[in-house]
């Protein structure tokens, strides 16, 4: 019993620490992406494909896509299967938020109406893909939504760099979005510490 | 008394007055690239088939050429301040200082395909030869500048560079300084509900001529009252007025757009001479002419919510939404004949006041369709000369009557359709043998593709009205085809 006491309960104790702090054990994916022959490396999409047997419930507050200065803002947002995107208009010209497909599906495409400065129309995006958003009012703007499987994404700042923080440890694929660039996909593996990874993504 | 030199005349004015109402004239239209520039926006923000404007179109021009509201977030490419905005301190009650806008400068083509139907002898020995097909006539190109000059003033010129062929001179459009708010400012009236137009410029019509999609003008746009100066017509008479709609005129004109723009007023004060179709010295006079034209529009969107944030948005909130709005114009004017004795020898000015009053209509359904239409009366007196030679009698006055009606729809928004209906009802014109009925009626389907928000394909058959041919008992109907290209940058 002694033995038992001294030994193995502190064996299965520290066993069963270990594995759980390996469970939650979360690493950050930093990168680069290199877009040559693009205009710029900002604002591409770069998030953890789906995980198989995995879903994850979107959150409950809402995001926001903009339209300012006869523009959308931000310019590309990503946002997990199920969020709720709120539209808003702060310009004193009425806008209007139309798409025509979603994942090129143009089965899917949808018109949510115009409207003036102040007001606010939500939407839950429940299909996966890249969303274009047009307004009919404005033909020159466009903005991007881009609907991903799991919660761990980013997108590049100017330099073409990104940190996706919390990623749990494990082995995932990584994959971009980017305004008129293939998709481009790359394995990862997350473990303790952060792991670096470099895309190139091409017309 | 020597008639020669006076049927010349006559004869220059009857042809004149034929052509004005047969002739399918190149609309003098206007779109304006530089502000998409200055503000980094596309064509579609002020036309859905330029150069006819949207709503907001039409509040960014009322309001000089400015967003009726946060003007200055929008402006992509500023303009060079003349004087730091800190000088409004020192002179708080003035407009001064301005502001020069960085180049606003536009520029238009426009050439068409014509296929006219085979032209009988007797009509090409009367008017000349019309060959069936003409590539790109007219041919046409047009430097715009317009822009804002600061808080409360506008200016535009237009001024086609060339019409109708290698380096044929064009004409000047309309050149106007627009004051804003400013003269309604000093007496306390509200914003938008007093502005002042000087210069040279297309009246208030209606419905804009100028600014037209159309390929042909109006017929009622163009059409004149005309009888014969020199008194030996078909008809007893001098009437030979020159006056149209569709001509631009100098003066100056007071005008505003209380109650969000579904209220719409204008008054002007004309020089009334017809600088593009007048004859010197017919169409020279003293007198000035007066214009007023009135809208009232009505909001019909039917959900109450939709209603009543358009209401509470203003003109620019909600992009075309659904409306009608009704009109009532007139124009009073007086042509002069003979001043000097040009026609009659010792006999005096003949004075012959003239006007024309109508009504209009205008329902657009959301972005996808327009219905609209327009209905006039023209009423010109009319002096003859008296048995003896001596001295003017009234005679019978000159009267026409037309409209048209004309439907615009959206199949998307690169692909128009359109179907205008012109008639004219004028028994002096039949009598002048311009048509074989009292009325003319003119059916004209069209197309019309934008391959790019800037360049259009524009296409109109014409289904004219027949008209007498001289030299025996016979009747040609002027039908037409029309496509062209028009894009400007």
């Amino acid at each position: 019993m002694t033995l038992f006491k001294r030994i193995f309960l502190p064996a299965v104790a520290i066993v069963t620490l270990g594995s759980l702090t390996s469970v939650s054990w979360a690493g950050d994916v930093k990168g680069k992406v290199l877009a040559p022959g693009m205009r710029s490396p900002e604002n591409i999409a770069v998030y953890v494909d789906a995980i198989p047997g995995k879903t994850f419930p979107p959150p409950t507050q809402h995001a926001v896509m903009d339209q300012h200065n006869l523009a959308f803002a931000p310019h590309v947002l990503v946002v997990l299967k199920g969020t709720t995107v709120d539209f808003t208009n702060e310009d004193a010209v009425g806008h209007n938020v139309y798409w025509p497909a979603i994942n090129r599906n143009r089965k899917l495409a949808h018109n949510m109406g115009t409207w003036p400065q102040g007001v606010s129309k939500p939407f839950t995006f429940n299909e996966l893909g890249d969303v274009p958003l047009l307004c009919n009012v404005h033909p020159e703007m466009s903005g991007y939504i881009i609907v991903v499987p799991t919660p761990y994404f980013a997108l590049t700042d100017k330099a073409g760099e990104f940190t996706i923080k919390n990623v749990p440890s494990g082995k995932y694929t990584l994959t971009t979005w980017a305004e008129g660039a293939k998709p481009v996909t790359q394995a990862v593996n997350v473990g303790a510490s952060v792991a670096s990874v470099n895309l190139t993504v091409k017309r | 008394m020597d008639h020669e030199p006076q049927r010349t005349l006559a004869t220059r004015l009857l042809v004149l007055s034929i052509l004005i109402a047969m002739q399918a004239a190149a609309p003098d239209a206007k779109a304006i690239p530089a502000f998409a520039r200055k503000y980094h926006t596309a064509c579609p923000t002020c036309h859905n088939n330029w150069p006819e404007l949207n709503d907001f179109g039409l509040a960014f021009k009322e309001n000089g050429f400015k967003f009726p509201t946060d003007d200055e977030d929008f402006v992509k490419e500023p303009p060079l301040m003349l004087g730091a905005p800190a000088q409004k301190e020192a002179f708080p009650h003035s407009i001064w200082p301005g502001e020069l806008p960085i180049l606003p400068i536009a520029f238009r083509y426009s050439g068409y395909f014509n296929y006219n139907r085979p032209q009988p002898p007797g009509l090409i020995a009367q008017n000349g030869y019309v060959p069936a097909t003409d590539l790109f006539e007219p041919n046409t190109f047009t430097i715009i500048a317009a822009s804002s000059l600061g808080p409360s003033l506008e200016f535009w010129i237009d001024d086609d560079l060339a019409t109708g062929g290698s380096g044929a001179d064009g004409g000047l459009g309309d050149a106007y300084l627009k004051a804003n708010n400013f003269v309604g400012y000093y007496l306390h009236v509200p914003k938008n509900d007093l502005n002042v137009r000087y210069g040279q410029f297309e009246i208030d019509l209606p419905f804009t001529q100028a600014r037209t999609i159309n390929l042909t003008d109006y017929a009622i746009y163009d059409e004149t009252a005309y009888v014969n100066p020199t008194g030996k017509g078909p008809l007893a008479g001098t009437t030979a007025n020159p006056f149209t709609f569709s001509s631009p005129q100098r003066g100056i004109e007071f005008g505003g757009y209380p109650h969000h723009g579904y209220t719409w007023w204008s008054v002007a004060v004309l020089d009334g001479e017809n600088s593009l179709y007048g004859t010197a010295p017919l169409s020279a006079r003293n007198s000035k002419d007066v214009y007023v034209n009135f809208w009232q529009g009505w909001n019909l969107e039917r959900n109450p919510a939709i209603r009543k944030m358009i209401q509470a948005a203003g003109p620019t909130g909600i992009h075309d939404h659904t409306w009608i709005k009704f009109n009532a114009f007139g124009y009073f004017g007086r042509n002069d004949l003979n001043q000097g004795g040009t026609l009659y020898a010792g006999l005096p000015t003949i004075r012959e006041p003239f006007y024309r009053a109508g009504g209009a209509f205008d329902y657009r359904f959301r972005g996808n369709f327009e219905l609209w239409g327009l209905m006039e009366h023209a009423h010109d007196s009319n002096e003859a000369l008296n048995p003896t030679g001596t001295g003017f009698v009234s005679a019978t006055p000159v009267t026409f009557s037309g409209g048209f009606l004309e439907a615009e729809y959206w199949f998307y928004p690169w692909l128009i359709g359109l179907m205008r209906y012109d008639g004219v009802n004028s028994p002096t014109d039949r009598l002048n043998g311009i048509s074989r009925y009292d009325t003319r009626n003119i059916y004209s389907p069209g197309l019309q593709i934008f391959v790019r928000p800037n360049i259009k394909l524009e296409s109109q058959y014409s289904f004219g009205y027949q008209q007498p041919v001289p030299g025996g008992n016979r009747f040609y109907r002027d039908n037409k085809f029309i496509s062209g290209i028009d894009f400007a940058f």
